[in-house]
């Protein structure tokens, strides 16, 4: 048992020190764990009631002293809603890339190691959910269960399921033909087995690099349906909402669109760089 | 020959193409006795490899038996086969990718202990693991190694410990050795023949290398494109080889000796023709110098010429009394 | 029906004196390496490839490198072709003469010029050698429209394309077929063809059957062998096969771990009685045909860490007849007759190599 243990123990330390060789993983790294401590700090730093408090007087005003980021058209802190912006936005990126993960490995997995009417069963759903452009799709979701933020992450998994699938499996294709999936089968090993130990692990590359980009898209997506009022209700804040309202106002207070575009950036640059750190530092092929 | 072992009946295994059925593997008939090693020699595309994998059912039959111990194991249940699956190994060709990279060595090594419930608790599996890494001489600091930090040579032993962890009865060896160095095949050669001896193993040695195949087995037969088109025991194939075939491999192989015995020689023109769709008649007529309008049409059976030693060739009856090995041997007896 | 290879008849008495030839007139030879290394240096840990070897070859004849892999005899023919990779590979020390010019020195374009006139190579496989959206044909004339050196027009260019198809053995009507079209051992003809097209007086063929089957394999050595005798281009065969080696080749260098450890005629080699303790390993780790033995006799343990520079000879770790001396001092080169041997304990009574003796009548 112990050393069962101490093994685990080797793996993660080596895993560790090779995640860490890579500078820009790790600076990736920081800056997501400097995003999560707003998120998880939020009401700390600013309370929630400044973001919907409106001030008459305040409107459109620059950055200063007294509002960091400044003010919107309503007067409210648009500091206060950018740093609580963050709760909303990386929720959603996240919540959705990761079940978009699971269901798309899954069902890509088993379209691409099955083969056969299995495979050919599944790809013409997914080509006919290919046909409709995402955001549609994600549209007649939530006008079909209503717009909240639960039936929002659902209707953004759904629209990118397909696109995961498609990719999942076509790396499962190539694994699956290896001579070592053949030899766990003559000893023996099930399906399921072979799918989650063998292949999936070896496919993870791509996918891990995929689903950091995911985030990134998402959080941009959700803004998309927030500014078409399909997402995020006002007067709740969130970082794509924020961006499209700032449209109006581009030339008079540029300001706007500068912070909460500024901290997407940020954030998706975070995860794709965390993203490829981890690609490199999961696969033992690739030791120093 | 003791009782067998594995006795494989008429197995064929036709494999579907845009072009039509690919007979990979075409009414091969026959059995190993226990301890006893047959040799598989044959050419790419021969249907060596797929005869392996359909006898351990990695390929599903097109027809034909397999029995296995008396027991016939074609046509079971998955979960029926559960329990023969752990009898049967195989060790493959590639010792690079047969191996699951994101795997140590010991995890590698007990995965079929694992999958198989064959331990009750993992100080049980870890104490197996380390007796098999020191049954195929791998020292135990290496447990914690990914396969690609070793050599072709060590990864070999690994998939040779896999497979035999379960303490098979039956290894199908799938050219275990082509990949590897000339030092280090010798090195597996002797390993695989002395774990033989002392686990009682059976292999199905299946290989391109004739001078590897001979080292190592009791019994061999010679594939042609889905067909056995000779068989006998390991010395008489290299002393009296029959079918045209045979003797065109023997001559084929280049021997590290400079003396003129073997310099001037005939050689076999051609390539091997498409297995799919072949047709009838014996399937070597396209690159026989001795083919005639009898060997392109019919059905050509493995015919025993002398005990043990068959041959499916119309020739060869006629042809072996100008062999002068052959006659040479009939005079003496 | 062909026969294999020219070379057999070939008497003892006519290839020693042929291995004295090349050790008087230097002028004669077509290459010449003297004392290589190459090394392959990354970030991380500096590979010793090829560690000071010294080998020629005269016009017409073979040369059989021999060695496992990791034996630094691809890296050798990269750097004759100049093909090695430039980031990371450096020559060292040495240098290569190929008809008189230092391939090491040359310049991009003087090594385009060198490639495919003066020497070309084959690759191992031939699934991957060819591109499969061009033409066998267009890739056989395209090394001549390269090196159009006498000036040829493109009707008598397709004219020398359909004889080098015929030459290596493949109908001229299938000059505008594409590579999948081909089975791999007419692939391996077609690379042969391309190789072949602008005459060079170099062959280097690296591992060149070994993807093949051993029937395939046994006409593509014939084949090599008769053109061989028909233009005199001389070849370096790499492989690891003394099988092919001795259908095939003349001079004989065994590698081991970027060493030549023996180097000598055919005879040397295989009929000779001093030999290298590797070169017998080698030899013992061959299942025999033709006789009986139960067990093989391999060499133990594996080839040593590239990236160590060992204080003493590199095979000793693994070597039966190991002595304390082979340890701590590098075994020297000993000749006899044109047969070299680099241990301690063989290779006759010259302990002076062929290198220090001619460094020695320079000065």
């Amino acid at each position: 048992m112990n050393k069962r243990k101490l093994r685990r123990m080797v793996q993660v330390k080596e895993f560790w020190r090779r995640f860490t060789k890579n500078k820009t993983a790790v600076l990736g790294l920081s800056i997501m764990i400097f995003i999560l401590l707003i998120v998880i700090f939020a009401d700390v730093i600013v309370p929630y009631s400044k973001c919907i408090e409106q001030a008459g007087a305040e409107r459109l005003q620059g950055p200063g002293p007294k509002h960091f980021f400044g003010t919107d058209e309503y007067g409210r802190d648009l500091f206060a809603r950018v740093i609580h912006g963050s709760r909303f936005s990386l929720f959603i990126g996240v919540a959705t890339s990761l079940m978009a993960l699971v269901f798309g490995s899954l069902i890509g997995a088993s379209a691409g190691y099955f083969g056969g009417m299995i495979d050919n069963a599944i790809m013409r759903v997914v080509d006919v959910f290919m046909c409709v452009p995402p955001i549609l799709l994600s549209l007649a979701v939530v006008a079909a269960l209503g717009t909240n933020l639960r039936n929002l992450i659902i209707a953004m998994t759904i629209s990118c399921i397909p696109g995961n699938v498609r990719l999942i499996r076509s790396v499962v294709l190539t694994v699956a033909e290896q001579d070592y999936v053949e030899a766990a089968r003559s000893y023996g090993t099930g399906n399921g087995r072979i799918i989650l130990r063998y292949v999936l692990p070896n496919a993870m590359g791509p996918i891990i690099v995929n689903t950091t980009m995911m985030i990134s898209d998402m959080i941009l997506s959700a803004a998309g349906l927030s500014f078409i009022g399909m997402g995020i209700q006002p007067p709740a804040p969130e970082w794509g909402a924020l961006l499209s309202n700032a449209q109006t106002y581009l030339f008079s207070a540029p300001y706007m669109l500068l912070f909460p575009g500024l901290f997407i950036i940020i954030t998706s640059l975070a995860f794709n760089l965390v993203g490829d750190g981890l690609t490199d530092a999961l696969d033992p092929k690739l030791k120093d | 020959m003791n009782e067998p072992i594995l006795e494989v009946q008429r197995l064929k295994k036709y494999f579907r193409t845009a072009a039509g059925f690919l007979h990979a593997v075409d009414d091969v008939s026959f059995s190993i006795g226990r301890g006893q090693t047959m040799g598989v020699v044959g050419e790419s595309g021969c249907g060596k490899s797929t005869l392996g994998r359909t006898i351990l059912q990695l390929h599903e039959p097109s027809a034909g038996k397999i029995f296995f111990s008396g027991r016939e194991v074609t046509g079971l249940s998955k979960r029926a086969f559960k329990d023969v699956r752990p009898k049967m190994q195989m060790i493959f060709q590639d010792p690079y990718s047969s191996l699951n990279g994101r795997m140590t060595v010991s995890q590698l090594i007990a995965e079929p202990l694992i999958v198989n419930k064959f331990c009750r608790s993992s100080s049980e599996i870890d104490e197996r693991v380390e007796e098999m890494m020191d049954t195929v001489g791998l020292a135990k600091r290496l447990a914690l190694s990914y396969p690609h930090e070793l050599d072709g040579g060590r990864r070999q032993r690994i998939g040779i410990a896999r497979a035999l962890i379960l303490r098979p009865e039956f290894v199908v060896c799938d050219e275990p050795v082509s990949a590897l160095d000339v030092s280090i095949q010798a090195q597996i050669l002797n390993l695989l023949m002395d774990l033989q001896d002392r686990m009682g193993l059976t292999y199905l040695f299946i290989t391109h290398d004739l001078s590897v195949v001979k080292h190592i087995s009791d019994e061999i037969m010679v594939m042609y494109l889905g067909r056995c088109v000779e068989k006998a025991p390991a010395r008489e194939i290299f002393l009296h080889p029959v079918h045209p075939y045979t003797k065109a491999l023997l001559a084929a192989i280049p021997i590290p000796d400079i003396s003129s015995k073997h310099k001037h020689r005939e050689l076999l023109q051609g390539e091997v023709t498409s297995p799919v769709n072949p047709k009838p008649g014996c399937r070597f007529a396209a690159r026989c110098p001795m083919a005639d309008d009898r060997c392109r049409s019919g059905e050509i059976p493995l015919m025993e010429l002398r005990p043990g030693h068959f041959a499916a060739c119309l020739k060869a009856e006629s042809d072996q009394l100008n062999d002068p090995v052959f006659r040479l041997r009939e005079e003496s007896v | 029906m062909t026969e294999l290879c020219p070379h057999g008849g070939k008497g003892k008495r006519h290839r020693k004196e042929q291995a004295w030839k090349t050790m008087e007139d230097r002028k004669q030879k077509l290459l010449d390496i003297e004392h290589l290394s190459i090394i392959y240096k990354t970030d991380l840990e500096t590979v010793y490839a090829v560690n000071d070897i010294s080998l020629s070859l005269e016009k017409g004849q073979t040369l059989g490198l021999v060695g496992e892999t990791g034996a630094g005899k691809t890296t050798t023919a990269l750097a004759v072709m100049g093909l090695l990779p430039e980031r990371t590979a450096r020559v060292t020390r040495g240098k290569i003469l190929l008809d008189g010019e230092d391939v090491c020195g040359m310049t991009e374009k003087e090594l385009l010029r060198l490639r495919g006139e003066k020497a070309s190579m084959i690759f191992q496989d031939p699934m991957t050698a060819l591109n499969p959206v061009l033409t066998v044909g267009s890739q056989i004339g395209e090394a001549l429209y390269l090196h159009n050196a006498q000036e040829l027009s493109r009707e008598q260019i397709e004219k020398k394309v359909e004889e080098t198809l015929e030459m290596v053995g493949i109908p001229k009507e299938r000059k505008n077929e594409y590579p999948y079209q081909f089975s791999g051992g007419m692939r391996q003809r077609v690379v042969i063809a391309i190789a072949l097209v602008c005459n060079p007086g170099l062959l280097i063929a690296d591992e060149p059957t070994t993807a093949l089957d051993v029937t395939i394999q046994a006409q593509i050595l014939s084949m090599i062998c008769d053109l061989q005798r028909k233009y005199g281009t001389s070849v370096i065969m790499i492989t690891h096969d003394l099988g092919v080696v001795a259908e095939t080749c003349d001079m004989v260098g065994i590698m081991y771990a970027g060493e030549i450890v023996e180097y000598g005629t055919l005879e040397d080699i295989f009929t000779g009685k001093e030999h290298h303790p590797y070169t017998k390993g080698l030899f013992g780790s061959i299942p025999n045909l033709w006789e009986e033995s139960d067990r093989l006799h391999p060499i133990e343990g594996l080839m040593p860490d590239p990236t160590l520079q060992p204080e003493g000879c590199r095979f000793a770790p693994r070597c039966t007849e190991c002595g304390e001396i082979c340890r701590s001092k590098k075994p020297p080169l000993r000749e006899k007759d044109g047969h070299q041997i680099r241990c301690h304990f063989h290779g006759g009574g010259d302990s002076l190599s062929a290198e220090d003796r001619k460094e020695e009548s320079h000065e």
